[in-house]
C-alpha cells in the first residue's frame, strides 16, 4: 500500500534523488520499501549516515505536546540567541496519528518538516523511518559515549537493524501507587501479586465501599494489566509481523480480574484524566497500577493528592511467576528531522532536551530515560519529600522488567482497546467477553498497515 | 438592503430568450467563473476518477479499488454510520422544520416570531468546529447546563453519552442545532408565498389549523421540502469534522474511522493509499451527481430555461 | 468552495426566483392568527431554550476558572477575573497563536470573497442577461455541481493540488474557496427577475458596450446581491474545516477552526497525556467564542438584510 504513495511523491517531486549508497544494513523488506520511496533524504552515503539537505541555519522548528512545552521553554530561556519556533500538537497521543498525517503532507510539500519533534508514542519508527523523515543518531550525529547513557533497553523502540533513528523521553514503566495513609490506617497490606491484589480489591468493596483499586477507563489499560499480565495480545515479531493472541490464558486471566473488580466498582471505568473522576474519584483512591509519571503528572499536578500519602511498590505479579513483568505506557519519543537545515542545532536541542539535568533531571514529569538524568531525577524527587517511601528502588527495578512479549507496532492498541473495548465496557459488557471482538480488531487494524498477522 | 430593492423588476423568469439578440460579450463575463469551474469542480472529479481507476504504478486497474475499498473492514460500518445519521438528521430536519415554521407563521405577534427566527438562527454562526466544541461540553455530565436531564436518562459520564449507538442521534443534535434555524427561515418564507386568499378560503371552509396545514399549507411546501432534504443529503453525506473532533475529544472511545469521508482521508494519509481513498470520493460523488441530477431534472425547481 | 451544504445558506434567494403565488397583504394575516394556544407556545420556547441555551451558556464558560466548570452552576457567570486570566493564558498559547488563526481565516475569508464576488457576479449576470453558446450548459453544470457534495472532493482536490505544487500555499484553500457556485445561480436569478431587460435594451441604444451595459445599468443595481453572495461565501468559507485541515500542514497557517482542534489536543479532559501547560476548558470556551465572533456579528448587523433577503419573495410590498 505504502508503496503507491511513495511512487506517486516520486513522481511528483523528481527523480532527483539518488538511493546509491544506502546503508548496507537494512532487512531486504526495509531496503525495498527505501528503494521504492527514492525521497528521503535518508537514503545516501555521507558520514552520518544520511544525506544532509544544504544547511541554511534558521529557525528551529520543535514541536512537543503540551507537557513538553516546559522543555522547549527552558531551553529557549537558556538559550536566547537560538531562534525557535515552538509548536504544541497532540504528541500523537491515543494512535491520534497526527504526525504521521502531517510528514505525508510534508513530504509532498518538500518543506514543513519541523526539525525535533516529540512524539508520546513509542512506534514512531515504524513509519517513519520508512517516510524518510528521521535521521538515523548513531552514525555520526550524537555520539556513542552519550548514547550509552540510556538505560538499557530503553531506545529498543527507536532502533531499526541496529541504527537509532530516535531518543526516548522517559520510561514509563508501571508500578503500583498506592495510598499510604489509608492502607496503614485500615491495616492492609501491600499486594505483591494480582491474585492479592485482587483479593484486596474484593475487602475494600465490602469493607470501604466508593474506594478505588485502580481504573480500567483508559485507552492505556491494556498497557497497565494487560502487557505486565504477560497477554499475549501484541506480539510484534519483525518489521512488518505480530502475533495476536488476545484471547490466551493470561489475556483472560488479566480480563475476568477486571471484570471482579468493575462489578464490585473498586476498579473505576472512567478515565483517570476525565473530569468526572478528578471530581468523584480522585479523593477515594487507595491504589492504582500506573506507569512512572502518574506520580508527578497525575497525583501531585491533577489530583493535588497532599504530599507524604503517595508511595510505590512493584507492579503485582501472576504467584508462582518467577520472571516478573512490567508493562510500559508510552514514554515518548524525540525525533530529529532528516530534512533539518539546521542540524547542528537541532542536535543540541535534542541532547539537551533528553540528557540535561535542567530538564530531565529537575522539571520532567517522567522518569528519565538517560540514566543520569534518571538519577539526578530520582534524588530529587526524594529531595522533595513528596512521596512516602523511597520510590527510587521501585522505579529502578522496574525499569528492568518490562517485558519484552508485547511489542510497538505501526497500528496503535490504544486506539484500538479506545474504540473496542471501551464503549462495550461503558455499555456494561465484560472485558473477558469482548476479548474476541478486541482480538480481530488487533488483527485488522494490523492488517491495514500492511502486517502480516499470526494468530 | 432593503426588501424592496430586491424585488425591484417584476420580470418572470427569463422566457422570450429568442427575441434576445445574440451576444457574443456573453463568453468575456464567465470566462474566469468557467476556468474555476474547471479547476475546481471539473478537474477534481477527473482526478477522482483517474485515481479510482489505477493502481500505484498508474495502470489501469479496473474495479480493484473499489473492491479493496469495500473490503475493507471500516467500509461496511461507516456506509451504516452515514446511513443511519442521514436518516435521523432527515426525518427531524423535515418534521421539526416544517412544524415549527407553521407554529411561527400562525404566531399574532409578528415582533416575537420574527426574533424567534432570528434566535433559532444564531447557532448557524457556530457552524462546523465550533459546533463540535460547544456539544463536547453539553454532553458531558459534569460540565453541561443539562447535565440533570442527561442524568435523568442514565448518562452519568461522558463516555456513557458518547456511547456507539448514540452517535447518529448526536450528530442529529449538532447538525439540527446548527442548520435548523436557517432552514426555518427559509420555509417561513416559503409560507407567506401562500396566497393568503387561499387560506382565508380554507377557513370559512371551517377547516382548523392542522387541516390547513396537512392539505394546503404542507403540499404547497413540497417543493421546498425536497429543496431541503435534497441539501441536506449531500451535505449528510460528507460528514467529517464531527467525528474527527469528537474522537479527538474522547481518545479515540466515539468517532474513529466513522464516516466514508474520514475512511477516505485515512486511506490517502494513514494508509498511503490514494487509489482507495479516490475511489471511495468517487462512490461519494456517484452518489451525490445521481441524487443532484434527479433533483435538477425533475423537481422543475431551478430555472434552467 | 463549499464544503458543508447542510446549512441552508444555499436556499437564499431562491424564493425571488420562485414562482410560488405571491403575497397580497400581510395585514389580512393578523386577524386569524388571534386565538392563543399555549402549547404551541410552549414548543416554540422549548426550541427557544434548545438553540438559544448552548450559546449562552458558551459565554458564560468563558468568565469561569476550569474548577468553577465544574463545580459552579452550569449557568452561573464566573468572575471577570477569571476571563481577564483565560483571555491571558489563550493569548499566551504558542505566543499570540490565536491571533494568527483569526488573521488567516480572516485573509483566506477576504481574499476569496473579494474573487468570488468578481467571478459570480459577472458570470451570473451574463447567464441571465445576455446569450451564448454554451449557456444553458454551464448553467446547468453549476446547478449540479452546487448540489454536489463538495467535500468528497477535497481528497481528489488534494491530489490536484498537490500536484501543481500549492499545498501549503494559502491559495490551495482560497482559489477553491472562490468557486462558488451557488454565488452563481443567486446572481443569476436576481438579475434575471429584477433587471428590466428594456433597461439595458435603452443602454445598447445609448451606444454601450456590452461591458458598458454591464458597469452602467447592472452593477450598480447589483448592490443586494453582492451583499448576499457576499454574507454566504463569507460564512462558508470562515466555517470551513475539512480542506484547510487536509491543505494547510503548518500551525501557523491554520484557520481559527483547525486551530479550534489543536487547542482540543491540548486539553487534558480531552488528552490524557497533556499535563503542566495545558489548555483549560474555559480557554477552549473562549477561543471558540472568538472564532465565532467575525460571524457573529455579520449575523447580527446583516439581520435585516438577512432576514428579509432569504424571504425576498415574501416581504416584497
Amino acid at each position: 500500500m505504502t508503496a503507491k504513495v511513495r511512487a506517486l511523491r516520486a513522481k511528483v517531486q523528481g527523480r532527483g534523488r539518488r538511493r546509491a549508497g544506502f546503508l548496507a544494513a537494512g532487512s531486504a523488506l526495509l531496503l525495498a520499501t527505501l528503494a521504492a520511496c527514492g525521497g528521503g533524504t535518508s537514503t545516501g552515503g555521507g558520514s552520518q549516515g544520511f544525506s544532509p539537505v544544504k544547511q541554511t541555519g534558521g529557525k528551529l522548528t520543535v514541536w512537543v505536546d503540551s507537557s513538553r512545552l516546559a522543555a522547549a521553554k527552558l531551553y529557549q530561556k537558556e538559550n536566547p540567541s537560538v531562534k525557535m519556533d515552538i509548536v504544541t500538537y497532540d504528541g500523537d497521543a491515543n494512535g491520534s496519528n497526527y504526525l504521521r498525517t502531517k510528514v505525508s503532507l510534508f513530504n509532498r510539500t518538500r518543506k514543513g518538516w519541523p526539525d525535533v519533534v516529540f512524539s508520546s508514542q513509542n512506534n514512531e519508527t515504524s513509519w517513519a523511518v520508512q517516510a524518510g523523515f528521521t535521521a538515523p543518531l548513531n552514525k555520526g550525529l550524537i555520539p556513542s559515549s552519550t548514547l550509552a547513557g540510556w538505560a538499557k533497553g530503553a531506545n529498543d523502540p527507536c532502533t531499526v537493524d541496529g541504527t537509532v533513528y530516535c531518543l526516548r523521553n522517559d520510561l514509563a514503566q508501571t508500578v503500583l501507587w498506592y495510598n499510604t495513609a489509608l492502607m496503614k490506617k485500615w491495616h492492609y497490606t501491600v499486594p505483591t501479586t494480582w491474585e492479592q491484589y485482587e483479593a484486596l480489591g474484593k475487602k475494600v468493596a465490602t469493607e470501604h465501599p466508593g474506594y478505588l483499586v485502580g481504573s480500567a477507563g483508559d485507552p492505556f489499560t491494556p498497557e497497565i494489566y494487560m502487557w505486565p499480565g504477560k497477554c499475549g495480545a501484541n506480539n510484534v515479531t519483525g518489521p512488518k509481523a505480530v502475533t495476536v493472541k488476545a484471547t490466551d490464558a493470561n489475556c483472560k486471566r488479566m480480563a475476568s480480574l477486571l471484570d471482579t473488580l468493575v462489578a464490585n466498582k473498586t476498579l473505576s471505568t472512567s478515565s483517570v484524566f476525565s473530569s468526572d473522576f478528578d471530581k468523584n474519584a480522585a479523593g477515594k483512591l487507595l491504589m492504582m497500577p500506573g506507569p512512572s509519571w502518574y506520580g508527578g503528572s497525575l497525583f501531585q499536578s491533577t489530583f493535588k493528592t497532599p504530599a507524604h500519602q503517595i508511595a510505590v511498590a512493584p507492579t503485582p505479579q501472576w504467584a508462582g511467576d518467577s520472571s516478573p513483568a512490567t508493562g510500559d505506557v508510552g514514554g515518548g519519543t524525540w525525533l530529529l528531522s532528516a530534512h533539518s537545515t539546521n542540524l547542528k542545532a537541532a542536535t543540541k536541542f535534542l541532547t539537551w532536551v533528553t540528557t540535561s539535568n535542567d530538564y530531565q533531571g529537575k522539571i520532567a514529569p517522567g522518569y528519565p530515560a538517560y540514566a543520569p538524568a534518571a538519577k539526578a531525577w530520582l534524588a530529587n524527587q526524594a529531595a522533595s519529600g513528596y512521596y512516602a517511601n523511597d520510590i527510587t528502588a521501585p522505579l529502578q527495578k522496574a525499569a528492568d522488567q518490562v517485558w519484552p512479549g508485547w511489542g510497538y507496532g505501526q497500528f496503535s492498541q490504544e486506539a484500538i482497546w479506545a474504540a473496542t473495548v471501551t464503549p462495550g465496557q461503558t455499555a456494561g459488557k465484560s472485558i473477558v467477553s469482548l476479548l474476541p471482538a478486541w482480538q480481530k480488531a488487533i488483527v485488522n487494524y494490523a492488517r491495514a498497515d500492511g502486517y502480516t498477522v499470526s494468530q | 438592503m432593503s426588501a424592496s430593492s430586491t424585488r425591484t423588476g417584476r420580470a418572470r423568469p427569463p422566457i422570450a430568450r429568442k427575441a434576445w439578440r445574440p451576444v457574443r460579450a456573453g463568453h468575456g463575463f464567465v470566462a474566469a467563473y468557467c476556468v474555476l469551474l474547471v479547476a475546481f469542480g471539473v478537474v477534481p472529479t477527473v482526478y477522482a476518477l483517474k485515481f479510482a481507476f489505477t493502481d500505484a504504478g498508474a495502470h489501469f486497474a479496473g474495479l480493484s479499488n473499489f473492491t479493496s475499498a469495500a473490503d475493507d473492514f471500516r467500509f461496511t460500518p461507516a456506509l451504516e454510520h452515514v446511513g443511519l445519521y442521514l436518516v435521523f438528521w432527515l426525518i427531524s430536519l423535515v418534521v421539526l422544520v416544517v412544524g415549527l415554521s407553521l407554529l411561527l407563521h400562525r404566531m399574532a405577534a409578528q415582533g416575537v416570531s420574527k426574533a424567534l427566527r432570528f434566535l433559532y438562527y444564531i447557532p448557524g454562526a457556530l457552524a462546523g468546529a465550533a459546533s463540535v466544541m460547544v456539544w463536547l461540553f453539553l454532553l458531558d455530565p459534569t460540565v453541561s447546563p443539562v447535565g440533570f436531564l442527561l442524568r435523568a436518562f442514565g448518562y452519568d459520564t461522558f463516555g456513557e453519552v458518547i456511547a456507539p449507538g448514540h452517535l447518529p442521534i448526536l450528530f442529529t443534535l449538532i447538525a439540527f442545532w446548527t442548520g435548523a434555524g436557517g432552514w426555518i427561515v427559509v420555509m417561513y418564507g416559503a409560507l407567506n408565498n401562500i396566497s393568503p386568499d387561499i387560506l382565508e378560503a380554507a377557513r370559512i371552509d371551517g377547516a382548523g389549523a392542522w387541516q390547513t396545514a396537512r392539505s394546503i399549507q404542507i403540499p404547497l411546501l413540497r417543493k421546498w421540502i425536497v429543496y431541503m432534504v435534497i441539501l441536506a443529503f449531500a451535505g449528510g453525506t460528507q460528514l467529517f469534522v464531527e467525528p474527527q473532533l469528537l474522537s479527538q475529544a474522547s481518545t479515540g472511545v466515539a468517532g474513529r474511522d466513522y464516516s466514508l469521508n474520514q475512511l477516505s482521508y485515512d486511506f490517502a494519509f494513514e494508509n498511503n493509499n490514494v487509489n482507495t481513498a479516490a475511489a471511495i470520493s468517487v462512490e461519494l460523488l456517484v452518489v451525490g451527481l445521481v441524487v443532484a441530477g434527479i433533483f435538477v431534472a425533475r423537481s422543475g425547481f431551478f430555472d434552467a430555461d | 468552495m463549499q464544503t458543508d451544504t447542510r446549512g441552508p445558506a444555499p436556499a437564499g434567494l431562491t424564493t425571488t426566483g420562485s414562482r410560488a403565488p405571491r403575497l397580497r397583504s400581510r395585514p389580512g394575516r393578523a386577524s386569524k392568527r388571534t386565538r392563543l394556544n399555549p402549547l404551541p407556545l410552549l414548543v416554540l420556547l422549548l426550541f427557544l431554550v434548545f438553540f438559544v441555551l448552548p450559546v449562552l451558556w458558551l459565554v458564560l464558560a468563558a468568565t469561569k476558572t476550569d474548577d468553577q466548570l465544574v463545580h459552579n452552576n452550569p449557568l452561573s457567570f464566573g468572575s471577570f477575573h477569571a476571563l481577564r486570566a483565560n483571555w491571558d493564558s489563550l493569548t499566551g498559547f504558542q505566543g499570540d497563536v490565536i491571533f494568527t488563526w483569526l488573521r488567516n481565516s480572516a485573509v483566506y475569508s477576504f481574499l476569496a470573497l473579494v474573487i468570488t464576488l468578481c467571478v459570480a457576479v459577472p458570470a451570473g449576470y451574463a447567464l441571465a442577461m445576455t446569450e451564448f453558446a454554451g449557456r444553458r450548459a454551464l448553467l446547468v453544470a453549476t446547478l449540479v455541481v452546487m448540489l454536489m457534495p463538495n467535500a468528497t472532493l477535497v481528497v481528489p482536490l488534494f491530489l490536484e493540488v498537490n500536484a501543481v505544487h500549492l499545498i501549503g500555499s494559502m491559495w490551495s484553500i482560497i482559489l477553491p474557496y472562490a468557486f462558488y457556485p451557488f454565488g452563481v445561480y443567486l446572481t443569476y436569478i436576481y438579475f434575471s427577475t429584477a433587471l428590466p431587460r428594456e433597461l439595458l435594451d435603452a443602454a445598447r441604444l445609448d451606444g454601450c458596450s456590452e461591458f458598458g451595459v454591464f458597469r452602467r445599468v447592472a452593477l450598480p443595481l447589483a448592490a443586494p446581491i453582492v451583499a448576499l453572495v457576499g454574507f454566504f461565501s463569507f460564512v462558508a468559507n470562515w466555517t470551513n474545516y475539512y480542506l484547510p485541515y487536509v491543505m494547510l500542514p503548518q500551525s501557523n497557517q491554520f484557520p481559527v477552526q483547525v486551530g479550534l482542534g489543536t487547542l482540543l489536543d491540548d486539553v487534558p479532559q480531552f488528552n490524557p497525556t497533556v499535563s503542566g501547560l495545558a489548555v483549560h476548558r474555559p480557554e477552549l470556551a473562549l477561543a471558540t467564542l472568538l472564532a465565532i465572533t467575525p460571524v457573529l456579528i455579520v449575523f447580527l448587523f446583516s439581520q435585516r438584510f438577512l432576514v428579509a433577503g432569504m424571504l425576498a419573495g415574501a416581504t416584497k410590498d
